[in-house]
């Protein structure tokens, strides 16, 4: 497949815009704005199937029709930058490398949303591709693609970079916007949904960075263009895979929506990282999804296959674990990133989190019980579906998941005292 | 309490957002870079400057782990030991570090040249195992070129 | 209106109530921690989770709005397992704190983990361990390990007072209720933060480990405080507490607590009024009748003697009398009646105001009963004049009815007023300035001491009620007006409580047509005309 997102990032210079506009940068955005309705756009965008790739998959121009038609309050589009879910790296790399890329996808957005002011949220550890965001933007505004009547139309729009400070709770939706507004990063409720009363009320799109990256190419070349790649019309598209972990070459791939897991693993990422180490386990999408077991990996990575085979796409965040892997140790530093991050806003998720923490704290020192893993499940069972948001379920499934896959290797630590994994290794 | 600079900084930092309380995060930022660190005094001015209680400011510094309360080493060093890193050897650098820093997790040297925390996933699994000081993130350590690079720091 | 569905009954709500609303409003209790109906809805604590058919997963009840159609069921499996789920995850670093604590009896975690827990909980780990006997304000002190992060007092403080003091400092299970260093929380209204709190993390200093709630009884009635009238409820000490006083009964008020009422003070009160019973026992009470003050004599006699020295005064036209703006309209009455029927007297009301009308519920008048005074007594009528009338040697018998609640409150009798009366009737409850200069002394009942009306300063008309029988020779004041007639020869209607001067009320006074204590009932009534004179 031709690189499509990645197609700049190993040029010289390539955060500048002339590099981009040289490579036909903003040309699906200056044919647009003049040209088509911000409800074209979104019909576009829809057609092709787009889905969100920051973890939900949710169809993107399906949210985007959402937003009203009329201007009766400011309309915002927030750039989810706050890549925070472990395995993944995927919207640094545009970022860093390809700002354009993204500057131009969100102002399309934008656009088709009537969007007022786009805020891109990127998380606070990110300080150089932040500096590198705003180079690009004060660039683009140099050239009149944001900031006051847009390639001459009267759509004004700003573009703003926003610092988070430290909080993967921040990459849920609505934590976001709250978190936007000066405030600890609560998710909140829904019903309402950001598009009636988002960021200080207002209707409000908020959408990853990969998604956005995507919406020039849509436009430029078309819906159909874009269903041509990837299995079906669910599941279209390029899409970045970010392998980590126990293989020879970690970092980002693109590929087809789609892609074998074990070509990435195997052909793309060179293989496990040791011969004498096969592979063990795979987390496809992210930490927050139920891992899959070696034998289980025989999979293509879309939405769909994934999640008939009982996990799901995610954020791309492909994690490989070979046979040294003590996942008991594994599951225990999950469950220590999901204490961490915990807002504690509601009850199960607060306590909940902290609670399947210390009981792997203490099956990994070797003070585990048998009931211990069952307690873990139930614990797990008794948090997903009961909390204000999906950090609830992303704390859930992972122990859900290794309990049910590798409730052999759990009893044989807690028969053992310790790890008889690593002993093995 | 801050200079004009500074103050107009702060302006224009208000004037991005629909409302003043908007501009909290950015400008706690501003604060940091321009003092190293947030104490009360600084949380009553921001409050006082965008309008909402002091309670408020404090609740969302420490809500965020990069807000600092306190003032850290010349070098803060955040390593990330969450799963990929984990798997690629981040136990080891921690203990590596804390040996040769002779500081725990939390603590800063003596001499206040360095600081050691530990962070969730840091966007950089596929270069792992790595860490961030102060605003750079250093890649693919192994402990020779952790020992090379905070040896050559002056 | 949206009809819906609730565990099998059909429901008309109007269209914007949750789920838990209707279902409160009906009597039928869906468990709830962070709900609040006096603030906004967060749903953070997860217990009211309930079944909506053809809903992917449970909902909680406080924050989805009923739907036509809707079918809700709150009593499932899978619900329960949900609120056992949820019960077990508040009380696993909840400490086990209740024999200390004060919120045993009345305590929502209490009472919920028993309606909808286990009785059993599975945690082994070690309990977070955090601040106790936090002072975070001048009247509450705070435990953060027993807070179950409702943010109910967050909320007060920053929807109800607009003051922001308290905050969430931390992140996840660490999250903590705090203030900010230098800003406490000092706001007129903060003892409301301990009302709403549902467990022992907020409790109130002045009441803090005075008694088991279970050893009070509750008296519903109003505030004194000032012109707002405050629906309280009055806590005294009850039965016989284990090792106190040598068995004797303590029936004094331990804490007063708002009532709620829509027309009045909806859900709050202020601190001021909170605390107002400690006003009760800034100085030394009146049992016996005496004189001259200090003098006791029994009461016949002083009764006898005051009778005489009040008609000779009214025959001639040199009576003044001075009414603290905090008694009863039935007090109040029944000595317009009597003096009236005298010969008549100079009258003034005194007046008591401070500071100034807040945006809640605080006003510069504080007097209960303005309103019922200008109602009985007349526009205009002030105590200065009765003072000053004194003082020129117009008036040579004066008598005082004392303040109800507090004795700085009562009139102060100038020196040259008081050199230049012959007689001083004080009537009242306390050892105060005017009762010191007195020659004659009548103990009255004191605030909660007595039943009876308020008017409050938007002529709404409130039941006072009794929460203690007055000690001594202490009695309402309408029965001293009574008392005096029977000796001074005037015929009064045969009051044998405050109902049967209410009745009077109903008939002699205006905004007071047609009503009894049933039709005033528990919320008070509007004045039943316009007309508000004498």
């Amino acid at each position: 497949m031709e690189k499509i997102l990645t197609r700049n990032i190993h040029k010289e210079n390539s955060p500048s815009i002339e590099v981009y506009e040289a490579g036909g940068g903003y040309q699906a955005y200056r044919k647009a704005i003049p040209s088509m309705g911000p409800d074209e756009v979104t019909e576009q965008v829809k057609k092709s199937g787009l889905r969100g790739r920051g973890g939900a998959g949710f169809p993107c121009g399906l949210k985007w029709s959402f937003m009203p038609k009329e201007k009766n309050k400011p309309h915002y589009l927030l750039v989810n930058a706050d890549e925070s879910e472990p395995g993944t790296f995927k919207d640094r790399l545009l970022m860093e490398l390809d700002p354009h890329l993204v500057i131009e996808g969100s102002m399309l957005s934008a656009y088709a949303i009537r969007a007022d002011v786009c805020y891109i949220y990127i998380r606070g550890e990110f300080v150089r591709p932040a500096e590198v965001m705003n180079r690009a933007i004060a660039e683009a505004y140099a050239k009149g693609y944001a900031g006051r009547n847009i390639c001459g139309s009267d759509w004004s729009c700003e573009l703003v970079v926003h610092r988070g400070a430290g909080a993967y709770i921040c990459g849920e939706e609505t934590a976001l916007m709250t978190s936007l507004e000066g405030d600890r990063g609560y998710p909140r409720n829904k019903p309402p949904f950001p598009a009636q009363s988002g960021f200080f009320g207002c209707p409000t799109t908020i959408n990853n960075v990969e998604t956005l990256s995507c919406v020039s190419f849509i436009i430029e070349r078309g819906a159909d263009w874009f269903l041509t790649i990837g299995p079906d019309e669910k599941n279209s598209g390029p899409k970045l895979y970010c392998l980590s972990g126990h293989v020879k070459r970690p970092g980002v791939y693109e590929g087809p929506m789609g892609l074998p897991l074990m070509e990435l693993i195997h052909e793309l990422g060179g293989g496990m990282l040791r011969e004498d180490r096969p592979l063990k386990a795979v987390i496809p999408g992210g930490s927050s999804v139920p891992v899959l077991r070696a034998e289980e990996c025989e999979v293509n990575l879309d939405f769909d296959s994934l999640m008939k085979a009982g996990s799901a796409l995610g954020s791309a965040g492909i994690m490989v674990m070979d046979s040294s892997t003590c996942m008991v140790n594994a599951l225990h530093r999950i469950a220590y990133f999901y204490d961490h991050e915990s807002c504690g806003q509601c009850t199960p998720c607060r306590q909940g989190t902290g609670w399947m923490r210390r009981i792997l704290e203490r099956i990994e020192n070797g003070q585990g019980r048998t009931e211990d893993i069952d307690l873990l499940k139930n614990v797990a069972d008794n948090i997903e579906g009961n909390t204000i948001c999906a950090l609830g379920d992303a704390a859930a499934w992972p122990v859900q998941s290794f309990v049910k896959k590798f409730r052999d290797e759990f009893q044989a630590h807690v028969d053992a005292g310790k790890c008889t994994v690593l002993s093995n290794a | 309490m801050f200079g004009q600079e500074f103050e107009k900084t702060v302006d224009e930092i208000v004037a991005r957002y629909p409302q003043p309380r908007a501009a909290l995060l950015p400008v706690l930022w501003e604060i940091q870079r321009h003092k190293g660190w947030i104490d009360g005094e600084c949380e009553r001015w921001a409050g006082e400057r965008l309008g909402v209680s002091p309670a408020h400011v404090h609740g969302v510094v420490t809500f965020y782990t990069m807000y600092k309360q306190r003032p850290t080493g010349k070098y803060h060093i955040q390593l990330c030991t969450t799963l990929s890193c984990m798997l690629r050897g981040s136990d080891d650098l921690l203990e590596h570090l804390e040996e040769k820093l002779g500081i725990d997790v939390g603590e800063t040297t003596p001499d206040g040249k360095f600081s050691l925390q530990r962070a969730e996933c840091l966007g950089s699994c596929g270069t792992a195992p790595m860490f961030q000081l102060n605003d750079d993130y250093h890649e693919d350590l192994t402990l020779e070129k952790v020992d090379q690079l905070l040896d050559s720091l002056p | 209106m949206p009809k819906f569905t609730l565990d099998g009954e059909e429901i008309e709500a109007p269209a914007g109530t949750t789920i838990l609303q209707a279902a409160l409003s009906r009597g039928k209790e869906i468990p709830h921690f962070c709900y609040h109906p006096g603030l906004s809805v967060v749903g953070n604590c997860r217990i009211c989770l309930v079944e909506v058919e053809k809903a992917p997963k449970l909902v909680i009840a406080c924050w989805s709005p009923v739907q036509d159609g809707m079918v809700v069921h709150t009593q499932t499996e899978k619900i329960k397992e949900a609120q056992n789920a949820v019960m077990e995850f508040l009380l696993i670093n909840h400490p086990l704190d209740c024999p200390i604590c004060d919120q045993a009896g009345e305590c929502k975690l209490q009472d919920q983990a028993v309606e909808y827990g286990t009785g059993v909980s599975r945690y082994t780990e070690p309990k977070l361990a955090l601040a106790k006997a936090v002072d975070i304000g001048k009247h509450v002190m705070l435990d953060q390990e027993r807070c179950i992060q409702c943010s109910r007092c967050i909320r007060f403080c920053d929807e109800i007072t607009g003051t922001g003091e308290l905050a969430f400092f931390q992140r996840g299970e660490r999250s903590q209720i705090g203030v900010f260093p230098g800003k406490r929380l000092d706001n007129p209204y903060s003892g409301n933060v301990v009302d709403i709190c549902p467990v022992g993390a907020l409790t109130l200093k002045e009441f803090r480990f005075k008694t088991r709630v279970w050893y009070l009884e509750n008296t519903p009635s109003i505030c004194a405080g000032c012109a707002r009238g405050c629906n309280v409820m009055v806590a005294t000490g009850t039965q016989q507490q284990l090792m106190t006083t040598r068995g004797q009964q303590d029936d004094r008020i331990k804490r007063i607590v708002p009532r709620v009422n829509p027309e009045v003070n909806g859900h709050w009160m202020c601190d001021e009024g909170r605390l107002s019973h400690q006003r009760l026992d800034a100085v030394g009470r009146l049992e016996q009748a005496a004189s001259p003050a200090g003098t006791p004599v029994e009461w016949e006699a002083a009764v006898e003697r005051a009778a005489g020295q009040i008609k000779t005064a009214a025959e001639a036209g040199r009576l003044g009398l001075v009414v603290s703006p905090r008694l009863t309209t039935e007090t109040m009455f029944a000595w317009k009646r009597l003096l009236d029927a005298l010969g008549g007297a100079k009258v003034g009301v005194h007046r008591i105001e401070r500071g100034g009308d807040d945006a809640l519920l605080i006003l510069r008048d504080k007097g209960a009963n303005s309103t019922g005074a200008r109602w009985v007594f007349g526009e205009g009528a002030a105590a200065d004049d009765v003072l000053g009338a004194a003082a020129c040697g117009e008036i040579d018998t004066l008598v005082v009815l004392g303040d109800a609640l507090d004795p700085e409150d009562s009139v102060q009798v100038t020196e040259e007023a008081r050199s230049r009366l012959q007689h001083l009737v004080y009537v009242g409850s306390f050892e105060d300035a005017a009762a010191g200069q007195a020659t004659l002394v009548l103990p009255a009942a004191a605030w909660a001491e007595e039943d009876g009306t308020l008017v409050n300063f938007d002529g709404r008309i409130q039941r006072l009620r009794r929460a203690h029988l007055p000690r001594g020779e202490r009695r309402p004041g309408w029965r001293v007006a009574a008392d005096l007639a029977a000796d001074a020869g005037i015929e009064m209607p045969d009051w044998s409580s405050a109902a049967d001067v209410l009745d009077s009320l109903a008939a002699g006074v205006g905004p007071y047509q047609g009503l009894n204590e049933e039709k005033i009932g528990m919320l008070g009534v509007p004045a039943a005309a316009a007309a508000t004179g004498a």
